[in-house]
């Protein structure tokens, strides 16, 4: 049965705060009147009569933003948890390294001033007020593509563009082999890899935004100022098989394992940790409607999607992904924290749940989930069919906490038209893993096994990360790793709307021509009262299913 | 259909076949060109009298070097090379190695040189497929350390050039071709090979290897290789302060760390 639609409307930010209970109503069963639901579909949107049942789970709406974040960044550096005050920790003849995260968050990029540009004007006012000269900015990129010039100055703002650049700023190099330092070893015999300039400074501040409860705390750190030598030891398919999910730190072998690299790097450094939190406000103005339940479509609503799905269709390929990729979101900041690593990021995670978590019952047999134009690897740049499976499998089946929305056995299907297309600047290696090494097996740990250790050494894909812009050889391969989960728990993955069916069979997929079609295929095998789960994107949502 | 797809035993790498890195000279690895060697050669032979008469030549034939130039790469070889004509064998030689001394060696991409190396070192034989001379192309590749060259030979008759070009003409098809050779001839397979080239003119050498890779390319080879997904990647004329010194204890210890891990 459908709910009450009119309790959607009553949910207000401020019961959000208080009454978990409340987001039950997020979860809508489909009826025979409702209307279709918007799917993210690439460069697209479906809009798709879903069949009856089908339990829909609609992200929560945002919560309230910081009325005045730059007062709230300037007390959280003065009120620090489990620290001194910024302030209290400087002296003139010290050494300080400021990271930052790179542009894989938040997504889509953010209105100006980025969050980072906040918090950075007055870490850099405390600093030169304190008489600090031997400052260095990294971008926090690890194996991520160098961002560009123009990409660090609209996150990091005019001030410390101007001031930094490029000397004093840069993005961090994980192949500059005479820039990293080793810390030592964890209990489990991980090696822990680190930015030299970092690991010698007197202070590492670092200045994170939490999309997602993966984001954040000891990962920042260990894993955004950190080579492959480290990354390794979690970036594999066997720690990742064993994270369930993603976006629950406490059951994730990942985060336990840079939980640990990141205790010995807090050993050994002073890091001052800065995490942020963002609510749900992705899409504002005129793409409003993208957040709604479609049932309270109005007629306005109708018009813009008419409208907006006509501009896209009208537009060639190469405009749709520019003028897609260059929204920016109208995100407002919901908190901000300062101090030790564990205490931040603690405070951090509850405010993201608190902004993203929807109580679900049970698990279903299909999972429908539809794959936007970006992710956290295509920012300016092409979603590829490596970057829809880690999308698809990595980060969206991974939106849970407790089980999996889709029952072991279930089927998953991704909407998303699945082209064979690449960025060569961006992805190199991509291009070779998908063409090469998936044409032979899609099992993570053969690949590993088979492939990695050719990739991680290519002289040409190591140029072409130092000294351009791509994604370091090794990238694709994690973000194979990253499906490992979902590939272990599901049946079958079906494709829908795929243009190109031979893309889908080199994932290991089947593929659908529409939606409708994929449906059926999974009943087929699933049977007629096999149940369906359509996790609503646009924002995002994390489903605690019990 | 299912999740997985298990690698078969034939397939997979074959960790013991042999593999090559093929690179074009002039536009890849240094930041020269052809008609400058050409120049430097001929203003440097003879009294002042003979270069002059040999720079008019040259001179004469710049009209239709801009025709081929546009057209075809093997008939600009061609007619470049007819600059040569009754010029000395062991002055070419002798030539070739100052060139190379003097010049080339100055105008190397220091990266390209990193690459050629870091190559050399994860198992590609480095191999020089230039339309440069044969008496320019030999004396780098020793210098390089590069066993195998293949460039362009001058027919010498009476120990004087005759103008002409021996087959095969290292441009276009046939760079390929003896690409095909040489590997047939060493039991190498060219989709396991790497190949590094600037030029539109080079689309059949780098379309017959498994790795092909645009270096700093003319407009015509970017667009090739955007849409046929190629690497592309720029080398510059500047310093490589920011790469590690190869004899530091951290480097050696990386690279013991990353075979422990391998392992």
């Amino acid at each position: 049965m459908a709910r009450p639609e009119s309790k959607i409307k009553e949910l207000k930010p401020a019961d959000l705060r208080h009454e978990v209970g409340a987001r039950r109503d997020l979860v809508v069963t489909l009826n025979r009147r409702s209307e279709r639901r918007l799917i993210a579909y690439g460069d697209d949107f479906l809009f798709e009569k879903l069949p009856v049942g089908t339990r829909v789970i609609y992200p929560p709406p945002p919560l309230e933003a910081l009325p005045d974040p730059d007062q709230a960044i300037r007390y959280a550096l003065l009120r620090p948890e489990n620290a001194d005050p910024l302030f209290a920790q400087l002296n003139p003849n010290m050494r300080v390294t400021v990271a930052i995260d790179d542009i894989s968050l938040p997504l889509p990029p953010m209105r100006r001033p980025d969050i980072r540009e906040r918090i950075l004007n007055q870490v850099l006012q405390t600093l030169a007020d304190y008489g600090v000269d031997d400052v260095h900015l990294i971008i926090a990129t690890s194996l991520h593509r160098r961002m560009t010039e123009a990409e660090i100055r609209r996150a990091v703002g005019e001030r410390a563009y101007k001031q930094f650049w490029p000397d004093r700023l840069y993005n961090f190099d994980a192949e500059n082999r005479a820039e990293l330092a080793m810390l030592g070893k964890t209990d489990h015999g991980e090696e822990v890899w680190l930015s030299k300039r970092a690991v010698e400074s007197d202070l590492l501040i670092y200045v994170n935004i939490n999309l997602v409860p993966m984001d954040g705390g000891h990962k920042s750190v260990a894993v955004g100022l950190a080579p492959y030598q480290s990354l390794r030891h979690h970036h594999n398919a066997a720690t990742l098989r064993d994270s369930h999910s993603y976006m629950d730190p406490t059951r994730s072998a990942l985060h336990r394992s840079s939980d640990r690299m990141g205790k010995i790097v807090n050993d050994n450094v002073n890091v001052f940790t800065v995490e942020t939190a963002v609510n749900t406000r992705m899409y504002g103005g005129m793409l409003d409607f993208l957040h709604k339940n479609e049932d309270r479509f109005t007629d306005w609503d109708r018009t813009r999607l008419s409208g907006f799905k006509w501009t896209l269709r009208n537009l060639s390929d190469d405009l749709r992904r520019k003028a897609l990729q260059n929204y920016s979101s109208p995100y407002g900041m919901t908190g901000v924290w300062a101090g030790e690593t564990e205490a931040v990021h603690q405070k951090a995670l509850a405010k993201v749940f608190q902004q993203y978590a929807v109580p679900v019952k049970g698990q279903s047999d299909i999972l429908i989930v539809g794959v936007p134009f970006i992710c956290p690897y295509n920012v300016n740049s092409i979603m590829n069919p490596i970057l829809v499976q880690c999308t698809g499998l990595g980060y969206l089946f991974n939106m849970y906490r407790g089980k999996p929305l889709v029952r072991p056995g279930g089927t998953v299907i991704v909407c998303h038209p699945l082209r064979d297309e690449f960025h060569p600047e961006h992805h190199p290696s991509y291009i070779e893993f998908f063409h090469r090494c998936l044409a032979e097996t899609t099992d993570a740990i053969e690949l590993e096994r088979a492939f990695e250790h050719e990739f991680v050494r290519n002289p040409t894909y190591i140029h072409m990360y130092r000294y351009g812009h791509a994604y370091h050889g090794v990238h694709p391969f994690y973000m194979w790793y990253w499906g490992e989960p979902a590939r272990q728990h599901v049946g079958r993955v079906i494709a829908a709307g795929c243009e190109e069916p031979e893309v889908a069979a080199r994932l290991g997929w089947d593929s659908a021509d529409t939606l409708d079609q994929a449906i059926a295929m999974a009943t087929s095998d699933l049977g007629r009262s096999a149940t369906i789960t359509y996790l609503h994107l646009p924002p995002i949502v994390i489903a605690d299913v019990e | 259909m299912s999740v997985y797809r298990k690698l078969s035993p034939r397939n997979g790498r074959h960790a013991h076949s042999r593999r090559a890195a093929f690179y074009d000279l002039d536009g890849t690895l240094v930041n020269l060109n052809l008609i400058h060697m050409t120049l430097f050669i001929l203003a440097n032979l003879g009294e002042w009298s003979g270069r002059v008469s040999y720079l008019l030549g040259f001179a004469a034939r710049v009209p239709r070097l801009y025709l081929a130039e546009r057209d075809d790469r093997r008939k600009l070889n061609t007619i470049l090379f007819e600059s040569f004509k009754g010029v000395s064998h062991d002055r070419l030689l002798e030539l070739g190695e100052e060139y190379c001394d003097r010049i080339l060696l100055k105008h190397l991409f220091p990266r390209a040189i990193e690459m050629l190396e870091a190559n050399r070192e994860a198992g590609l034989e480095p191999v020089l497929v230039t339309g440069s001379p044969d008496f320019v192309a030999e004396p780098l590749a020793r210098h390089l350390g590069v066993a195998d060259c293949a460039g362009n030979r001058l027919v010498i008759s009476r120990g004087r050039a005759t103008g002409r070009l021996a087959e095969p003409v290292m441009a276009g098809e046939d760079k390929a071709l003896w690409c095909e050779r040489y590997a047939a001839e060493r039991g190498i397979d060219l989709a396991e090979c790497w190949g590094y080239a600037d030029s539109n003119y080079d689309m059949p050498f780098l379309a017959s290897l498994g790795h092909p890779v645009a270096v700093n390319p003319d407009r015509k080879l970017k667009a090739a290789a955007m849409s046929r997904h190629w690497p592309i990647i720029e080398f510059e004329m500047q310093s490589t302060a920011d790469a590690a010194p190869s004899g530091d204890e951290r480097v050696q210890e990386i690279e013991r760390s990353e075979s422990d891990g391998a392992s």
